[in-house]
């Protein structure tokens, strides 16, 4: 298989879970109106769950249950879940940008815990030896068309889902409040528990697809889920259009494969650290430019929702 | 003993590079994530003065504190003018954007290795149980000048009294026929130059390494948040109060849970206090 072809997959399968991660944070932050900045946090979470209890091969940590595969992705998205509803309750009393910062310092603090607790995470070196699913099927060179198949067909279940939520009274009612909370609450919706239940809703989700990350990367260590996993789905999401429906996964496909076509090119030593520094440089670069030529985004609300206050008129 | 006065240096180069946040998100409505990096530059601009050109280190930080102000005005003009009419959100992602892209660039030009400042800290004297060097009461003593000249500024000059004016109602000191274009420049100086100096500081007290920025903004924000971000010495007391913290807790948690012992205490001041912890009138909903 020729260099560039692999290449391709690669960029495409993460494209895909970033693809899926900023159709999550388009629920909680296009249309529930929560800028989260914690989504690293609730991924770590999820990732360390899911690889803590399926994981066969590393025995000096404290916790070994051996669970099979889909308890691991179950137990992940619950502690996701629960996450939320821990971070969610206190953080929600606040507002915009203090709901920004203190959702960004719940996700260092996790970051930090996953970094001390060595015991049941083994620390900065983590877990690197682990089976994925499916993985029996094929050749390991193979493993990596199976993976890009697999993170596909969630991103197409995630996108209906996501749509089906953004199209229902549900999805209206998040976007009403977004806007105008007094008036969503004068019509006796509890917008607070709303926001809370939203919230849970995508803390399940994060840490659902965790496990996708997870396989993808081959290693669980806590520098997978700095604050850049955070800001990169941000800006697919920004870049593709914020509360749009097909933005989301438009603006993961153009971020990543921008960024990562800096790394085709090959270099050694210290040509390394600066095309590494380049991927950088790219992203700030688009990110600024896509706010100052189209801070709307390539797609936008108004097209995503044209025909449901019609459907809803009629 | 001993921590109170690492809290103490700790503290007050806070205090230093949150009031600069603190100003920015006042005057210009949005809080610049790329101050951290602004921070970073200032320590490697240092390093370079005193490693490279073999400067004296006093001059290599007002070098650095008068580079990083410029490019601050600088890019507030270039980067964040044409984004202001679209909203905090925008300016937000712009500043997002902005500190990817002076990371990139940094690691570029100075490389991802870590270095010292090759500065010796002079004669270490012991006060009772303590033990202090001349350098870590040099940067004590520079902070408090620099707090003591911004308060100076922003109440006895002209321009500082536009600034005060246009933080606490931007739009009535623009109807007042204050020149809003002339104060965002010397927001934006100011708050950069501060920047600048408290990274050449944190680069002598530990080391320089392209990741600092990163790392800093978190800490930054969460003094800034916890003070109150309009309130300036707010601002100031919180960053001392976080730097107190952070190393007292040393004495009683592993100094690991340095970071997390500091966004605790941000978690729980919003949550106790959400209008900050300084502050008296209602804070504005943002």
């Amino acid at each position: 298989m020729s260099g560039l072809l692999l290449f391709l997959v690669g960029v495409v399968t993460l494209a895909g879970i970033y693809a899926i991660l900023a159709m999550i944070l388009n629920l909680e932050a296009g249309w529930a109106g929560m800028w989260d900045l914690g989504i690293a946090g609730l991924l770590a979470v999820g990732g360390y769950v899911f690889i803590i209890t399926t994981q066969q091969t590393h025995d000096d940590v404290i916790l070994t249950p051996h669970w099979p595969m889909w308890a691991g992705v179950l137990a992940g998205s619950v502690a996701g879940g629960l996450a939320a509803l821990i971070i969610g309750i206190p953080s929600l009393r606040v507002r915009g940008e203090y709901f920004l910062i203190t959702t960004l310092a719940f996700a260092e603090v996790i970051r930090q815990l996953s970094i001390n607790l060595g015991s049941l995470t083994r620390g900065t070196v983590g877990f690197n030896q682990f089976t994925r699913p499916f993985e029996s099927w094929t050749s390991p060179s193979g493993y990596r068309w199976v993976l890009l198949g697999l993170v596909w067909l969630v991103v197409a279940v995630v996108y209906f889902v996501i749509r089906r939520l953004g199209r229902s009274p549900y999805g209206r009612l998040l976007r009403g409040f977004r806007d105008n909370d007094p008036v969503a609450r004068s019509l006796g919706k509890q917008t607070n528990r709303h926001r809370i239940q939203t919230f849970v809703l995508a803390g399940l989700m994060y840490g659902a697809v965790a496990p996708l990350y997870v396989w993808f990367i081959r290693t669980v260590t806590p520098s997978l889920f700095t604050s850049e996993a955070t800001f990169v789905t941000w800006t697919a999401l920004v870049i593709g259009g914020i509360a749009s429906l097909r933005g989301p996964v438009i603006g993961a496909i153009i971020l990543l494969i921008v960024t990562e076509a800096a790394s085709l090119v090959q270099g050694s030593g210290d040509m390394a650290v600066v095309l590494a520094s380049v991927r950088f440089i790219v992203l700030g670069l688009v990110l600024i430019l896509v706010m100052r030529v189209r801070p709307q985004g390539l797609a936008n609300e108004r097209d995503a929702f044209a025909g449901a206050s019609e459907r809803v008129a009629g | 003993m001993q921590n109170v006065i690492f809290g103490l240096i700790t503290g007050s180069i806070l205090a230093i590079a949150s009031v600069g946040l603190s100003m920015i998100r006042q005057t210009e409505g949005f809080i610049n994530i790329a101050h951290g990096q602004m921070l970073t530059l200032g320590a490697f601009l240092g390093y370079f003065c005193v490693a490279t050109l073999e400067l004296n280190i006093f001059l290599a930080g007002l070098i650095s504190m008068l580079l990083v102000g410029i490019l601050g005005v600088v890019l507030s003009v270039l980067v964040f003018n044409p984004v202001a009419a679209s909203g905090p959100l925008a300016q937000l992602f712009t500043s997002i954007g902005l500190a990817y892209l002076l990371f990139g660039v940094m690691r570029v030009v100075f490389g991802a290795n870590v270095t010292f400042f090759p500065t010796s800290f002079g004669t270490r004297f012991d006060l009772g149980s303590v033990n202090v060097t001349v350098g870590e009461i040099l940067i004590v003593v520079t902070a408090a000048i620099v707090v003591g000249a911004l308060a100076l500024f922003l109440n006895q000059t002209r321009l500082g009294t536009w600034i005060r004016a246009t933080a606490s109602n931007p739009e009535l000191a623009r109807l007042r026929g204050i020149p809003v274009q002339r104060v965002s420049h010397a927001v934006w100086f100011v708050a950069s130059a501060l920047a600048g100096l408290a990274g050449v500081m944190v680069g002598l007290i530990g080391n320089v390494h392209s990741e600092l920025g990163w790392t800093l903004t978190l800490i930054i924000l969460a003094a800034a948040v916890l003070g109150g971000l309009g309130s300036i010495y707010g601002v100031l007391a919180s960053g001392l109060l976080l730097g107190l913290a952070m190393d007292l807790s040393a004495l009683v948690i592993p100094t690991s849970y340095r970071s997390v012992v500091a966004f605790g205490v941000l978690i729980l001041g919003l949550l106790l206090r959400p209008q900050g912890l300084f502050v008296t009138a209602g804070r504005r909903e943002a």
